[in-house]
């Protein structure tokens, strides 16, 4: 208990991607959706390079680099989705999309 | 040179087809040149074939047309021997007569090239069936055959009574033929082949029972085909169809194709007691329902009908006895005098304008001697009068059974064979009766109805009508007890059988004397009620013999109810009970649960369709959920170990 | 005693943080818990010797797109108040359903395994500095194939927004 080991790091990523999880499952708000998703995949970063840590290796910061970019470019499509799809309504929220009810 | 008796065979079939190709182009005598020069042609063929056969002492001859597998062995082959050697002449030799009188007959039908298409395709499928080496062949005859018999029943087809009678021939003949094709699963599970040669040699080593389930499956294709009781209605009803066809098929030739099957089966047939004694049985009750029945007849084409049922009687009778050669004799001659009959009676019908009630005629002998004098001759040959051709069958016949009683092993069986004998010689009795009455309502009774206008047949009637009255003379003479002619044909194809040989010496006398003796008395009465009109000259009321008669009457034309009964038992119960298949079966069962299936289909697609609401947040939902299931799988699984 | 305050200071500030992005009403509240979320991230990676990567951290994430994110709110969402009570039928039971049983699962695995991870392989003795010049090495050596696909990527991505928000009607007034 007096160690910091790795699955420290490891609870803590959990932690914060079922906080990020639960985010996304209980907000309207498109962008506050985007910003859990962005927790997630911060989660995701926190594990990879504890991972990295762990084996010595330093491909898992490799990694985080590629999630890095992903998670950039996808902020700025989704966002220009969300700022064309509001120009159309007033409200910022996702419940009224609901055309692809089958 | 050997293999010329094929020819005949397929030679009405290109007849048939060509025919049929050119039915609109020909005209009648186009049509009439190629059909009777083909019959020509085809008897001419068959004739030396046999001649060329019988100078080779009879052996019999086999041609292999194409084997399709090995074991089990399923080939097509025609065979001549003594037994498809008589046939091939009967059939080849009618069919150029008939054929001829269908030329006059049928002049003038709108459906006249018709007719010989079929007629041409039926001797084709007739020969198919008698000059077969293999069971295969024989069925594919025998079907082929029960076609061509409906085609020509329901020629007319615009007449519904024509139609109907069709049917009901082509339908009984399919539970015979029920019959026939298990008997025929059963023989190439026996004995692993169709070939009749290999069969009857190998019969030997089979065990009776099988035998016996063989034979009487086989049986009920010959009772469908050859009209015995129970199958026998539609022979009757078959009369719809023009008379010529009615003369070929249901007097000659198809009808006798029973009877041809079981002695070819002989071999096999004679080691089943129980087959030969059911075969005697049906075949004495048909004569003697049939004969009775022919008693009160009034069409003239049904009296034939019922005749010939009661004659097939007969030859069952003879292969019950075990006297093959005799059941042979007796339908080769059967074929020649009734023949001869029905062609008169299509004579009576033609110059009558379609007039087939018999108590509207009467007196005709003025009017048409040389019918008049055929159909006497023919009468007289059924009667079996000596020395026409019936007397030498029939006499064999009865001979036979009389021989086989004394055969006998047991006492009760020499009681039954007794009895047997006594009930078929008041069959023969019974038989010359309604001929007698048959042919003195027609020619002799007058019913003081004018007919001035009616003439003798034209030549093309009356010329096979004489030919045919001299082969009724004489043809009885190729198996006489002085000459065995018949005997020596078959004796090669019976060659493992054990024929029931006649007695000889006084014995054979005193019994001819008794059956001359019936076919005179049943003639003798004919006359004395049709001819000198006796029941009118003495009062009857006298012996109260008013409401027997009249119960007898009444019995004999509606063919002692039977066939109101086989209506009502079968055919309306039949209805019933498909009417009750198809509503419970196919409404509620199978109809019911392919829409169950679909309609359970159709509510859990709207029910997991609920799942697809549009909305982002319920997606994560579903993703949680998912998640937790790996989560879980991870756990709980020995993979991963804790 | 150093090493576990060096870890527990930035862990509860990222939890903190990470509660106020879901929990809060104002949408610059939630911007602003990100930002907090990230920079203690790029702390911890700091004391995983990971530094080149902390740096990039700050720099892109903290950088350029929060500033993007604080773009859009500003644009869109931050006048309106909105209400947390959902509008979808049973979506609260579900959520706490799937909550309920997460937490369950986990307790499980916590308990099973008395608190202690076994992790199959055993952690390396020595330590990898996450320096720019080993991180380059194997990025432009072993992975040159992804960096070119992430270009194209980025390159895609711009083009996509471009064209996703391009609004003809500015453009026109414009000209």
């Amino acid at each position: 208990m007096l160690e910091v080991t790795t699955d420290w790091y490891l609870t803590l990523a959990a932690i914060l991607f079922s906080i990020g999880f639960f985010g996304m499952m209980i907000r309207k708000n498109a962008l506050i959706m985007f910003m859990c998703i962005e927790l997630m995949l911060n989660a995701v970063n926190l594990t990879f390079i504890a991972a990295s840590k762990h084996f010595g290796q330093i491909d898992g910061q490799i990694a985080v680099f590629f999630v890095l970019v992903v998670a950039a470019a996808e902020v700025v499509v989704g966002l220009a989705i969300i700022v064309s799809i509001f120009r159309k309504q007033s409200s910022a929220s996702v419940d009224v999309l609901n055309v692809s009810r089958g | 040179m050997d293999f010329l008796f094929v020819l005949p065979i397929f030679l009405p079939l290109l007849t048939a087809i060509f025919l049929f190709l050119n039915r609109k182009i020909f005209n009648e005598l186009v049509t009439n040149f190629f059909t009777l020069n083909s019959a020509l042609l085809s008897f001419a063929i068959s004739f030396f074939a046999f001649v060329t056969f019988a100078l080779a002492k009879f052996k019999p001859i086999s041609l292999t047309l194409y084997q399709w597998t090995r074991t089990p062995d399923i080939t097509i082959g025609f065979t001549l021997d003594g037994l498809s050697g008589v046939m091939l002449l009967l059939v080849t030799g009618l069919s150029f007569v008939i054929q001829l009188f269908s030329t006059s007959y049928m002049e003038k039908d709108e459906k006249h090239s018709n007719y010989f298409v079929y007629f041409n395709f039926f001797v084709f499928s007739m020969l198919l069936l008698v000059m077969s080496s293999n069971f295969l062949v024989m069925f594919f005859g025998w079907e082929l055959v029960g076609l061509s018999s409906y085609l020509l029943i329901s020629f007319w087809s615009q007449k519904p009574a024509a139609a109907k009678a069709g049917n009901k021939a082509f339908v009984i003949n399919r539970i015979g033929d029920f019959g026939f094709l298990i008997g025929l699963m059963i023989i190439l599970n026996t004995f692993n082949t169709f070939d009749f040669h290999t069969v009857m040699q190998s019969s030997t080593n089979i065990s009776e029972n099988t035998i016996t389930t063989i034979s009487l499956f086989l049986l009920l294709g010959a009772f469908g085909k050859s009209a015995q009781f129970p199958l026998f209605s539609w022979l009757p009803d078959a009369m719809e169809g023009p008379t010529p066809a009615s003369a070929l098929i249901h007097a000659a030739t198809m009808v006798t194709a029973g009877v041809f099957m079981l002695v070819r089966i002989s071999p096999m047939l004679q080691h089943s007691a129980t087959a030969s004694i059911v075969i005697i049985s049906f075949g004495l009750l048909t004569a003697l329902i049939a004969a009775f029945s022919a008693m009160n007849q009034y069409d003239i084409k049904k009296v034939l009908a019922y005749s010939t049922i009661s004659q097939l009687g007969f030859m069952f009778i003879a292969i019950g006895a075990g006297a093959y050669v005799a059941a042979i004799f007796h339908l080769v001659t059967h074929a020649f005098f009734k023949a001869l009959l029905f062609l008169g009676a299509g004579a009576v019908i033609h110059s009558m304008h379609h007039e087939q009630d018999m108590r509207k005629m009467g007196g005709l002998r003025k009017r048409m001697p040389i019918t008049a004098g055929m159909m006497g001759i023919g009468t007289l040959a059924i009667s079996g009068i000596p020395p026409l051709a019936g007397f030498w069958s029939k006499d064999e016949i009865l001979a036979s059974v009389f021989a086989k009683a004394g055969m006998a092993n047991e006492l009760v069986f020499s009681i039954m064979y007794y009895l047997f004998w006594a009930l078929t010689l008041g069959a023969a009795l019974l038989t010359a009766f309604y001929m007698g009455r048959h042919w003195l309502l027609i020619f002799e009774k007058d019913n003081g109805i004018d007919h001035s206008e009616v003439q003798e047949a034209p030549k093309a009637m009356i010329r096979p009508l004489i030919l045919l009255g001299i082969f009724s003379i004489f043809i009885g003479f190729i198996n006489t007890p002085f000459f065995h002619g018949l005997e020596k044909v078959l004796h090669e194809t019976l060659e493992n059988v054990e024929v029931t040989h006649l007695p000889e010496g006084i014995a054979l006398v005193i019994l001819a004397v008794f059956s001359i003796g019936a076919g005179f008395t049943g003639l003798i009465i004919a006359f004395l009620i049709f001819g000198f009109q006796l029941h009118k000259r003495i009062n009857l009321g006298k012996f109260k013999l008013e409401s027997p008669i009249n119960l007898v009457k009444d019995l004999s034309s509606n063919v002692l109810y039977l066939n109101k009964f086989g209506n009502v038992f079968f055919v309306s119960g039949m209805k019933n009970f498909s009417r009750k298949v198809a509503v419970i079966v196919d409404g509620l069962i199978i109809d019911g649960s392919v829409n169950f299936i679909s309609s359970a289909f159709a509510k859990t697609s709207k029910i997991t369709s609920a799942t697809q609401t549009g909305l982002v947040r319920n997606y994560v939902v579903y993703f949680g959920l998912f998640l937790i299931l790996l989560i879980s799988l991870f756990i709980f699984t020995p993979l991963v170990a804790q | 005693m150093f090493e576990l305050l060096i870890f527990f200071l930035p862990a509860s500030i990222l939890i903190i943080g990470a509660l106020i992005v879901v929990f809060a009403k104002n949408p610059v509240h939630n911007a602003m818990g990100l930002v907090m979320t990230l920079v203690s991230l790029a702390i911890i990676y700091i004391t995983l010797n990971a530094t080149f990567v902390a740096m990039v951290q700050m720099l892109v994430y903290a950088g350029a797109v929060m500033t993007l994110f604080l773009f859009v709110i500003m644009m869109i969402g931050v006048d309106k108040k909105e209400q947390t009570s959902d509008s979808i039928k049973g979506q609260t039971f579900l959520v706490s359903g799937v909550f309920l049983i997460l937490m369950c699962l986990l307790g499980y695995v916590a308990v099973n395994s008395e608190f202690s991870w076994n992790l199959w392989f055993p952690a390396v003795e020595y330590v990898v500095e996450g320096t720019p010049q080993l991180i380059a090495g194997t990025l432009f050596t072993t992975w040159i194939f992804p960096f070119e696909i992430i270009s194209i990527l980025l390159i895609v991505a711009t083009a996509a927004a471009i064209a996703l928000a391009y609004d003809s009607k500015i453009r026109n007034k414009d000209a």
